[in-house]
């Protein structure tokens, strides 16, 4: 299937949060109590609807566990959009945020759309972290936020959804650069580049269309 | 005689039946025996001793292991309604392997390998210590909170494919697909939940008897065989796809015929050059930081 831009995000949080069952209820619209312990990074892809644009979602999902962050580190490069995730019913993946973040900033370009994500919000009577301490420390490190229960699917979809529509808004700002991949961007197959992008992006990089539109 | 008397005294305490079940021979040699056993007796005790002291002690291991649950999910023996339930002796496998290996504790990876070991010997302290010759001695340095050998291992069979199957190589590079990125399961997990169980087990019999080579072999008859296949690929999804492709399918569940061709089809492969390989991969590695 065709589409106009390919987003690469990338699932980031300790063990045992959801990860992957928040990436298996958005690709199959499924839940899985007991998943499988990911080992290393899995893969999942979905196509989403911005503004009227297909646009191809590439999801790499990584292993939580500690020793493995040296090995999903190099994933980090090249992703668009971070889902940064904790387990509202487990304070100490609260607490290991920031290391997570500090991680990310490290290792990835510097204007990766980072969605933070307190999942399993269908346990409210476990809740050990409460959501307005999700919503202050998004605020204070510049992160957009929600809570999401992967079980149920509540937020799911509009959690992939708004951080691709997030990464959108900053390409029409321009503040992407498209053409070069190392930003997690990758603009559709026979894309006409000055249909598929918006008007602000099209005024900055109209050095780029000229040479591009050959192609279409 | 002082001697005939005391092969006599041991005659007496000694079984005429061992403990496997066959009739000790007429010039059997009771004393030699039980002076070998007294003190073999002392080993036997030393080891049990350790590994009731290795299911206790700190709970730093525990906290990293929260996640067994997640070992096995489609395995009737591994539920909790079980019984008895695998979990428990998973759990005691690799909480005295955390003890007995602090460097390396409890990485994800480590408990399907203990499952797997678990599910075969049927008993929780030969898991350990098969798992410890695995850990330990055999794979260098997979499961150390840096993974230096396993991404050393990776890079090696990047090199390795290079030289034997450059055509692949080059889809890899011009897609910039990492090999970490399609083989660190093979690793980490040592094919389990990769490969079809009896292909596994026939694995693990080389990879205990010849060591950490084996697993270039298998990945590499993998690749080759198929390499047209994976060359067809035109993205880096479509590569990654393909990888998960050449894991199923008849070629890996004949595990007999897969075995033969795994010591035929890589062609020549000496511990030099795997130990050559390591050496400059890892030099490489450290630079990066």
């Amino acid at each position: 299937m065709t589409y106009a831009y390919l987003f690469k995000y990338i699932i980031i949080g300790d063990t045992g949060v959801g990860k992957s069952c928040l990436l298996l209820q958005f690709t199959d619209k499924r839940f899985q109590p007991v998943h499988d312990l990911t080992i290393g990074v899995e893969f999942g892809a979905r196509m989403v609807n911005i503004d009227g644009k297909q646009i191809k979602l590439q999801i790499w999902d990584t292993a939580g566990q500690e020793s493995f962050r040296s090995i999903t580190r190099s994933y980090y490069r090249g992703a668009a959009g971070a889902l940064l995730v904790y387990d509202i019913t487990r304070r100490e993946t609260f607490n290991h945020l920031t290391s997570w973040l500090e991680d990310a900033r490290q290792h990835s370009s510097s204007n990766m759309v980072i969605m933070l994500i307190g999942n399993k919000s269908d346990l409210e009577s476990r809740r050990d972290v409460k959501r307005e301490e999700g919503e202050a420390f998004a605020r204070e490190h510049g992160l957009i936020f929600m809570e999401t229960s992967a079980k149920t699917a509540c937020n799911v979809e509009e959690a992939f959804i708004n951080t691709a529509k997030e990464i959108y808004r900053k390409i029409q700002q321009g503040l992407f650069d498209v053409h070069n991949e190392a930003n997690g961007i990758k603009i559709g197959p026979q894309q006409c580049i000055s249909t598929s992008a918006g008007p602000s992006t099209a005024q900055r990089n109209s050095g780029d269309i000229e040479s591009n539109s050959g192609c279409c | 005689m002082e001697s005939a008397e005391r092969g006599q005294a041991a005659r007496d305490r000694v079984p005429r039946i061992d403990p496997y079940g066959f009739e000790r021979p007429e010039d059997f040699d009771y004393a030699a025996y039980e002076e070998f056993f007294s003190t073999y007796l002392v080993i036997l005790t030393r080891r049990a001793i350790k590994w009731s002291k290795l299911l206790k002690g700190s709970n730093s291991i525990q906290k990293s292991m929260t996640d067994m649950n997640r070992t096995f999910p489609d395995n009737v023996k591994f539920r909790k309604s079980a019984d008895p339930c695998l979990q428990k002796t998973l759990y005691n496998v690799l909480l005295a392997y955390g003890h007995h290996n602090r460097g390396v504790g409890y990485c994800q990876g480590m408990n399907f390998i203990a499952g797997y070991l678990i599910l075969i010997t049927k008993n929780e302290e030969e898991s350990f210590w098969l798992l410890d010759a695995l850990v330990g001695r055999i794979l260098p340095d997979y499961y150390s909170p840096e993974m230096l050998g396993l991404k050393t291992d990776q890079e090696v069979l990047g090199e390795l494919v290079r030289t034997k199957l450059p055509a692949v190589a080059a889809l890899m590079d011009g897609h910039g697909v990492l090999w970490t990125l399609v083989v660190s399961r093979w690793f980490i997990c040592l094919f389990v939940d990769i490969l079809p169980v009896e292909t596994v087990l026939r694995i693990w019999d080389c990879l205990f008897n010849e060591g950490s080579k084996i697993i270039f072999r298998v990945a590499l008859t993998l690749i080759k065989q198929h390499q047209a296949f994976i060359l067809e690929a035109t993205s880096f999804a479509d590569i990654c796809e393909k990888f998960k492709e050449i894991t199923k399918g008849s070629f890996v569940t004949e595990c007999h015929t897969f075995m033969q061709k795994i010591f035929s089809e890589p062609g020549s492969l000496s511990m030099t050059t795997i130990a050559r390989l390591r050496e400059s991969c890892r030099a490489k590695l450290l630079a990066q930081g």
